[in-house]
């Protein structure tokens, strides 16, 4: 895919315990992400997308088990203690939360909130955090950043804090942003303008992204490639514009025929029948299984993995959707 | 299709904000919200009416005025030609039977400690639409509509996922034979794949007891899919009304460019299209003059900034509040 991966993900597995039951939260999800590259991880809730992301960061290992292996520019993550992944994170990987209502501390001014990352990660002094700080705030289009440094968060719209969420996120200069769900609090308009400033300075600082969503059209429009998971798992993978134009699993399928788009108005939609399956009884087999009409006897019985079907493009499934023509070519 | 259900007549509604103790002590006045500033509507039978905007546009405020639940500041609402703010329709709660409500989050909207059919035999039980030994029979009938398997009537709220608690809200909404439907962002809670059902099961359903539908919604797609007409609402004023084939393929008010465009396309060929807009939407505590997006458009005149535009019919479109609506449509 990219000549030096920044970070390789390979067989992250994620457990959780509830009552004595294990819960595979996520199984066996491996990618690789080069520099300045936009990865999406696109499902349905419950699918292990944002568990994924907490899994790298090293933050799931608090309420769950982790095993598999994350390298971060060569060094293993997940072996990693405590004190030496606090001055990774922030500083070389940072992250940003769906809420930006609640990832702010009500109780303390933005600019303190921003110079405090400055402080932990940044040998600048004091009046050059601030300096830098205001410049942050301008970067990601904050207008009159001077006057709103000694400003509560609650004083800020919500597109305008998780402007400053972001702004957070990158006054350190991190070489991966970790975004999850970063536009779903958010509306339309003001969603194509934080996603296209996360592009934009992914560019300028030559940043790689992991983007978290459920939003396909979010996908379509940012990302350079995308895993689709169900249940954990990844069941298709590969460069956006292959994935999401001829979908090889017949979820990623169902996925981009439900949404309305360019289908005779009122009538009926596609849909997958059936509902995501519970962590707490898996299907032996395939864990679409149940819902896809493709399904054959092997699906009930055995587990898919995932097959390398077209360079850089994977899948897991017995009986792959046909690639059409513009596929081979 | 021709004939006009409700008609809603420069609709305002203002929520007072609590006075701080300085105002008090400036006499200042207080200041207040402007949710709604003038909202006219005709409903007709057997129709969708899309109704989209970003949070904070007086959508939902609209919706729950057209059911009571807010009185508005003026303006009024007639239902087959009766004021359903007058005393008499005050007393009247056949109104109340007649439209029915949908809300946004299937988990706060079901009493969790009542089971399926407890919820569903009280809608019937409130408005006497069964006698009751036909109750438990009607509560089966109402199941099998939206779909829901007959164990379902034991079963708590819990029990159920977001789309079938949907289903079970769609089913107490329709428990009192409604006429008129206001769902407000029934689907927007759910996640694609279970939208496309409940959206199927509010089409089918539509068509065989012809209902008439008020769509509340902030995903565009959707509400393209669903509607006969649309109205896009921007600070509580309808900026654009019109056919929604016509409205979706040619939207004629800049700021209905700019929201439907900045939808993401599924086209991952199509990146960078987007029309983006400056800024965000200003409080409704302090509403700008003149036309309430000129502060965010890029035609503004000086005329925007202080003559509120009225909404006008376009020829071949709909109706649309811009001073220059013309012009821009020809540019484009």
């Amino acid at each position: 895919m990219t000549d030096h991966p920044i970070l390789e993900v390979e067989n992250l597995c994620t457990t959780f315990s509830r009552g004595g039951t294990a819960l595979p939260a996520v199984r066996d999800v491996s990618f690789a992400l080069g520099k300045g590259h936009v990865q999406g991880l696109v499902g349905e809730s419950g699918s292990g997308k944002s568990v994924t992301l907490r899994s790298i960061l090293g933050l799931a290992r608090h309420y769950g088990e982790v095993s598999g292996s994350v390298r971060w520019q060569g060094q293993e993550l997940t072996s990693m203690s405590e004190r030496q992944l606090r001055k990774i994170r922030g500083r070389e990987i940072a992250m940003i939360f769906q809420e930006p209502m609640t990832s702010l501390n009500p109780l303390l001014t933005v600019g303190t909130q921003l110079t405090e990352t400055l402080k932990a990660h940044t040998d600048l002094g004091r009046r050059a955090r601030r300096d830098r700080a205001i410049e942050m705030l301008d970067h990601v289009g904050i207008p009159a950043a001077a006057s709103r440094l000694g400003e509560y968060p609650h004083q800020f719209s919500g597109g305008m804090r998780q402007r400053v969420m972001i702004a957070i996120a990158l006054a350190a200069s991190p070489k991966l942003l970790l975004a999850d769900e970063p536009t779903t609090a958010l509306d339309v308009t003001i969603q194509a303008q934080i996603l296209d400033l996360i592009l934009k300075l992914a560019d300028e600082m030559s940043m790689g992204v992991v983007l978290v969503t459920h939003d396909l059209g979010v996908v379509a429009q940012t990302c350079d490639t995308v895993s689709v998971m169900y249940a954990g798992r990844v069941v298709e993978q590969g460069d956006v514009r292959q994935v999401l134009q001829t979908p090889r699993h017949p979820y990623t399928e169902g996925l981009m025929r439900s949404v309305p788009q360019d289908v005779p108005p009122r009538t009926q939609l596609y849909s997958v029948p059936g509902t995501p399956p519970s962590l707490f009884s898996l299907p032996e087999g395939c864990a679409f299984a149940p819902r896809c009409q493709s399904a054959g006897p092997a699906c009930q019985t055995a587990r898919p993995t995932l097959q390398d079907i077209a360079s850089g493009r994977q899948t897991a499934c017995f009986n792959p959707l046909p690639a059409t023509q513009e596929d081979a070519a | 299709m021709t004939q006009t259900v409700m008609k809603i007549d420069d609709l305002h509604l203002s929520f007072p904000v609590s006075r701080s103790l300085l105002d008090v002590v400036q006499r200042k006045p207080g200041k207040s919200v402007n949710a709604l500033n003038g909202v006219s509507l005709e409903l007709k039978q057997g129709e969708t009416l899309g109704v989209v905007g970003e949070s904070g546009c007086g959508k939902s405020t609209l919706a729950r005025c057209i059911v009571r639940l807010y009185a508005p500041t003026s303006g009024q609402i007639h239902f087959e030609d009766e004021n359903i703010f007058g005393a008499a329709a005050r007393k009247d709660r056949s109104y109340n039977r007649r439209v029915q409500m949908m809300f946004q989050d299937p988990y706060s909207s079901l009493n969790p400690r009542m089971s399926t059919g407890d919820i569903l035999a009280e809608a019937l039980r409130v408005h006497q639409m069964r006698p009751e030994n036909e109750i438990a029979g009607r509560v089966e009938e109402l199941l099998e509509l939206v779909r829901l398997p007959q164990d379902a009537a034991e079963k708590l709220p819990h029990e159920f996922s977001g789309g079938q608690r949907q289903r079970i809200a769609i089913a107490r909404a329709l428990a009192v034979e409604p006429e008129v439907l206001i769902a407000d962002e029934l689907v927007s809670a759910l996640d694609v794949s279970v939208q496309a059902q409940v959206v199927n099961l509010l089409l089918e359903l539509q068509e065989r007891l012809k209902l008439t539908i008020l769509f509340v919604a902030h995903d565009l797609r959707l509400v393209r899919h669903v509607s006969n007409r649309v109205a896009v609402i921007y600070l509580g004023r309808i900026v654009e009304i019109g056919d929604s084939e016509t409205l979706f393929s040619a939207p004629s008010h800049p700021y209905s460019r700019a929201l439907l465009s900045a939808a993401p396309s599924l086209d991952p060929d199509d990146k960078g299209v987007a029309i983006q807009l400056e800024g965000e939407l200003p409080s409704p505590l302090n509403v700008p003059s003149g036309c309430p997006f000129h502060v965010r458009c890029r035609h503004v005149t000086a005329q925007c900034r202080t003559v509120v535009p009225a909404l006008r019919a376009l020829e071949g479109r709909g109706e649309v509040a811009c001073h220059h609506a013309e012009e821009i449509n020809q540019h484009a």
